[in-house]
């Protein structure tokens, strides 16, 4: 499992969670170790079971009036039985704060307290936001993300299939470009999201040319950061028997991180333009997404033209034609 | 060439999934292959053209290959007919 140090936490967001340090740097060495928060109102007044000292405490201002309305030595026993657990971080919100007694107790335990002027309900959406994302699960593939009219495609097939190349194409056609040759794709919300592997812009291989800035080449316009992915595109020689897919009547799956996304195998071979095939998958995708389907549509009159001329050779018999 | 009549024995005639049975098959060999039904005359190949055919059940087809495979070719679809293409 990933962590966060909770020092490097506190650098990265002390301006968008309005953080104050409340006990010593030593105890910023601690680490987060899951995404998970947790509002320790229970421990409070008592009851440890279950308790879940491996999360991030969240305290509210329900817990301190509840801990201000103890007795003081039942308040600092309630605290130091708190601090016996390990935990990693405990954030109060709305700027409030313990007593000086029980920061004291929280240095000497080796416990981070961090103070935020957020709300309670706003903390805890955006801090689990934060974490869920990174934590999400993700790997990265050897592939090429594009943006094609609005759609997330990754472009998967062997080195040297003309993925770049088909990118280039994409994006001087006006579509726009992810990231080329490593993708890493996460998981957030039950949605894949594509990002580039490395934060070193938006290069490229072109074979023959060598390295190519998509930015400064085509402008701001045609890159993007990250994309949601709708589906993939696997490039491939053609092969005289491949089971290519002729109308679209069924789809084909592949899964990433759990979920499946529709994939398309694609024949490569001189002379056809990849990338006019992409968009038009996309746009096909586009239709399907909009209730159209085209292979459907195509199957459904074929079997009524079909049905109509079954009556009518039906009826010819019965007449007893013969031929017609 | 190899020329072959067959009937289309599976109720729902040669709609799209047939269609593409019929043309994924018949693109493994090597030989040209073409049906004619009622002066019609469509490349087997295509799965645009065996499907504007329409053929229905109990229609009669001219099955016709023409290349060094082509009794492959014409035993392989016509197994496809006889099984009705799995169909009733």
């Amino acid at each position: 499992m990933k962590e966060i140090l909770i020092k490097d936490f506190f650098e990265a967001k002390k301006k968008d969670f309005a953080l104050s340090m409340i006990t010593e740097p030593k105890t910023m060495e601690n680490k987060i170790v899951s995404p998970q928060l947790n509002r320790p109102g229970l421990a409070l007044a008592g009851y440890f079971e279950r308790f879940s000292s491996d999360r991030l405490q969240i305290v509210g201002e329900t817990e301190i009036s509840y801990l201000q309305s103890l007795k003081e030595n039942v308040y600092y026993e309630r605290m130091r039985e708190l601090f016996t657990n390990a935990i990693p971080l405990i954030i109060i919100t709305k700027g409030l704060s313990f007593t000086t007694k029980i920061e004291q107790l929280a240095n000497d335990s080796n416990i981070a307290i961090l103070s935020s002027r957020l709300s309670t309900v706003n903390l805890i959406r955006n801090l689990s936001k934060y974490l869920n994302d990174y934590y999400a699960p993700e790997k990265t593939i050897h592939a090429t993300l594009v943006d094609v009219f609005g759609l997330g495609i990754i472009l998967t097939g062997k080195s040297g299939i003309g993925k770049s190349e088909c990118a280039l194409d994409l994006v001087s056609r006006g579509n726009s470009l992810i990231s080329d040759d490593a993708v890493t794709i996460r998981l957030i919300d039950d949605v894949l999201v594509g990002q580039p592997s490395r934060d070193f812009g938006h290069f490229m291989e072109i074979r023959g040319v060598g390295l190519v800035n998509v930015e400064k080449m085509f402008g701001i316009q045609r890159i993007r950061q990250h994309k949601e992915i709708d589906m993939q595109i696997e490039l491939m020689p053609w092969q005289e028997n491949m089971d290519y897919e002729r109308i679209g009547l069924t789809s084909n799956y592949v899964e990433h991180l759990g979920i499946h996304i529709p994939i398309i195998y694609l024949p490569v071979s001189p002379g056809k333009s990849v990338s006019v095939i992409v968009e038009v998958a996309a746009m096909n995708m586009i239709l399907k997404k909009f209730g159209y389907d085209a292979a459907e549509d195509y199957a459904k009159k074929l079997q009524e033209e079909i049905k109509r001329k079954t009556r009518m050779r039906n009826a010819i018999t019965e007449q007893g034609i013969e031929s017609f | 060439m190899l020329k072959k009549t067959i009937t289309v024995t599976n109720k729902l005639g040669l709609h799209a999934r047939p269609s593409a049975m019929l043309v994924k098959a018949a693109t493994k060999f090597r030989s040209d292959f073409f049906i004619e039904k009622d002066g019609m005359r469509v490349n087997g190949k295509s799965i645009m053209g065996v499907m504007m055919l329409a053929a229905e059940y109990q229609a009669q087809l001219d099955l016709i290959a023409d290349g060094v495979d082509e009794n492959y070719l014409l035993d392989e679809v016509e197994a496809l007919f006889s099984s009705k293409f799995g169909e009733e």
